[in-house]
């Protein structure tokens, strides 16, 4: 149970809107009105992964609410220290499940840091298809995932559908459909399939076709669907970034922020894209910044498959690698905003520490503070509009 | 065999074996409804549905049912064991009860009630009793938010519901639910729903929230309170459960179909079937049924507050101005 100071903050982190939906202490005290305690999760179908939050209801109004993680922590970053360094990437992938490339991109951009090499250009393009295929396939899942919370079922059907066509490409060019280990140090494991470039445009071309109607059409001018999200989830600019947010949801609040743009690695500065931003910073605003980013990861895409050069796929690296000692620092912009990878070299084989700061785990944060207030089915929006996902902030 | 049909002439036993007859008629077509609803869904969701079990999958009922006998009847420790097992029974009587005032074609009907639509009225809001007795006989916290959004919801969707259907009774000037049929002739614009188009809607929105259909579904609100009242039911307990609202979907297209779509008068009068007029009225329940289940599988849920302002300031406004214009219509011609 929280101390009285914890709730008194959190009674006092109200807006004035939401403070007039709870039932005022005089009513309470006269006709001894009590909060009812709910535990949702961790064992909850609706709920983002392992999730537990903890939650105190006046009639639907949730008063207080603090999420409890650690039910599918499994000490990626001390086992990383014991392993040498090319065999940590396959452990990143199970961070962050929603986007293992960009988890080993980070990882990979972190120890390129420490040991300086050259990496080939069409790697650099490789590296960047796969990133931008795997945000498709993490926003479209993640825009069904809102709907499903939202009571919909059928949008998740036809985002799944287009997971599993962006999963078989993955499949083609790496073996496997989500634990891909297909990002190495010094460039990618192999070069593309002859046939999978024009597989991909096909692919993208076919998405572009039906984008519209079944992730826009279908939902966005939906009355009951804006009624549900439109100022849901409300939080100011200043708010997230005192929180640390990044990625989507800090965009849709109006904050132009991009790690791609901002903080540029791989071969971004030379490739054309626009950062999303809204300014409404509710559920509806993530929900639109979503769409808008799936179109630029599409015509990210093409551009990667235009302008691909021929080449090789990996740098030389020798057997073994033995960085020397000091540290490496790599930031990718993950779907879910901001992963960045913090290695610590010792001169020997295997990493002295290795840190992730997964954006599922920061932006969390945001729950404890916009979540009171709210009506309790409000709570699953805003899971969606935050969209953290179980690997990535129990690591 | 001529002298058993004479005994049903007898009312008691009459009475009986219709009831018996009807009773029939529902579980099995709960059963046959959890198909539809799951064929129907996955036909918008692009895929097949059940297609293992017989021919096409038609005896997947068959073996949803089988599956629920044979499972283990869980109830929660600290429940109190006899409203929680109560409440399915409080659930599915009124649910069944109401078939008894529907009339299927001219002479099939098990008890012609003058007072059938306030008969009908009557045991529908009883509904929302087995509903409060599943939240609160289950003792968690889910399942009383569930129960109290189901008892909120039905009630304030009673008021709408019974507005809309007064047109209807204004235009006959009959609470027997035959009557409302016949008064509707043979021909699809004398029919109700064309006079009384805003009655209808407001109809067919109040018996979709009535019944606990998405986008009402509240009292449910699987995302957030995992199935709400019916939580902590498990195998027969639970099949029951979901037989009653079946059976009250059902009955309550077969209602909006007896007030305002003729119930089984032919849509032209060249079309009429004499004796086999139920095909009618079957045709056009399964058509309600299929708009249920099509607007279930398109459309997010509402908010609990969000549902009471479309109850209070929207339906039931529409309804009063309606019941006006109606007055005013009967009165000048």
């Amino acid at each position: 149970m929280l101390s009285e100071e914890r709730r008194a903050h959190h009674e006092g982190a109200l807006t004035e809107p939401a403070s007039s939906r709870l039932v005022s202490p005089d009513i309470r005290d006269e006709f001894g009105l009590e909060t009812i305690d709910m535990n949702m999760g961790p064992q909850h179908p609706a709920m983002h992964g392992l999730l537990r939050l903890i939650l105190e209801l006046d009639g639907e109004t949730v008063v207080r609410c603090d999420p409890v993680m650690g039910y599918l922590h499994r000490c990626q970053e001390k086992i990383a220290e014991n392993r040498m360094y090319p065999a940590v990437i396959p452990l990143t992938d199970r961070l962050d499940y929603f986007a293992n490339m960009h988890n080993e991109h980070g990882y990979v951009l972190a120890v390129e840091d420490l040991l300086d090499v050259e990496i080939p250009p069409r790697a650099e393009y490789i590296r960047v298809l796969m990133c931008e295929l795997m945000r498709l396939a993490s926003h479209i899942p993640s825009i069904g995932f809102l709907m499903l919370e939202l009571g919909a079922f059928t949008p998740i059907l036809y985002a799944f559908r287009e997971r599993e066509r962006i999963q078989s490409i993955f499949e083609a060019v790496t073996g496997a459909r989500m634990m891909f280990h297909y990002i190495r140090i010094g460039g990618v494991k192999a070069d593309l399939p002859p046939d999978i470039p024009q597989k991909i445009w096909d692919y993208i071309e076919s998405l572009e076709d039906h984008f519209q109607r079944d992730f826009v059409d279908l939902i966005a001018e939906n009355e009951i669907f804006i009624s549900r999200t439109r100022n849901v989830g409300k939080m100011t600019q200043e708010q997230a970034i005192e929180m640390g947010v990044t990625g989507p949801a800090l965009r849709c609040t109006g904050v132009d922020f991009d790690i791609r743009r901002d903080y540029p690695y791989s071969i971004y500065p030379e490739l054309e894209f626009d950062v999303i931003t809204d300014t409404a910073g509710d559920v509806e605003a993530s929900y639109r910044v979503r769409i808008a980013e799936c179109l630029q990861s599409i015509r990210l895409i093409k551009q990667c498959l235009e302008k691909m050069p021929e080449g090789e796929v990996m740098g030389d690296l020798g057997r073994r690698l033995r960085p020397e000692e000091g540290d490496g620092f790599g930031r990718v912009e993950s779907p879910r905003g901001e992963f960045a990878v913090h290695v610590v070299s010792d001169g020997s084989d295997t990493p002295y520490r290795v840190h992730y700061r997964d954006p599922s785990f920061c932006n969390m944060q945001l729950l404890q503070e916009v979540i009171p207030g709210h009506y309790l089915p409000d709570i699953m929006p805003i899971m969606g509009l935050v969209d953290p996902v179980s690997g990535g902030w129990d690591k | 065999m001529q002298t058993v049909l004479n005994l049903l002439e007898v009312e008691p036993i009459r009475l009986l074996v219709s009831f018996g007859a009807v009773l029939f008629l529902v579980l099995n077509l709960a059963a046959v409804l959890t198909m539809a609803e799951r064929k129907v869904s996955g036909y918008i969701h692009l895929r097949f549905g059940p297609n293992r079990v017989g021919p096409r999958g038609l005896l997947q009922p068959a073996a949803d049912v089988f599956k629920l006998f044979t499972k283990e009847n869980v109830s929660p420790g600290r429940s109190d064991l006899w409203v929680f097992l109560g409440a399915p029974i409080a659930m599915f009587i009124p649910a069944a009860l109401v078939w008894l005032v529907v009339p299927f074609a001219p002479n099939a009907v098990v008890a012609d009630l003058n007072v059938a639509i306030l008969f009908f009225v009557a045991i529908t809001s009883i509904g929302a009793l087995g509903v409060v007795m599943a939240g609160y006989g289950s003792r968690s916290a889910f399942s009383l938010l569930g129960a109290l959004r189901g008892a909120a919801q039905m009630i304030s969707y009673e008021v709408p519901l019974i507005l809309s259907l007064l047109g209807v009774v204004m235009l006959t000037g009959s609470l027997s639910l035959a009557d409302v049929v016949r008064a509707q002739g043979d021909t699809i614009w004398t029919w109700y729903f064309l006079p009384q188009l805003p009655m209808f809607v407001t109809f067919y929105i109040a018996g979709l929230a009535e019944v606990k259909r998405v986008p009402f579904d509240l009292p449910e609100g699987e995302s957030e309170i995992v199935g709400g009242y019916m939580v902590e039911y498990s195998g027969m307990t639970w099949a029951l459960i979901q037989a009653a609202e079946f059976a009250s979907m059902a009955v309550m297209s077969a209602v909006t179909v007896t007030l305002f779509v003729g119930g089984w008068q032919p849509p032209l009068p060249f079309l009429d079937l004499g004796n086999f007029n139920w095909v009618w009225f079957g045709i056009k329940t399964a058509l309600i049924m299929f708009t249920f289940q099509w607007i279930r599988w398109s459309v997010p849920r509402l908010r609990m507050d969000q549902l009471m302002d479309l109850g209070w300031k929207i339906l039931v406004p529409i309804t009063l101005i309606w019941l006006f214009v109606t007055a005013g219509a009967i009165l000048i011609f």
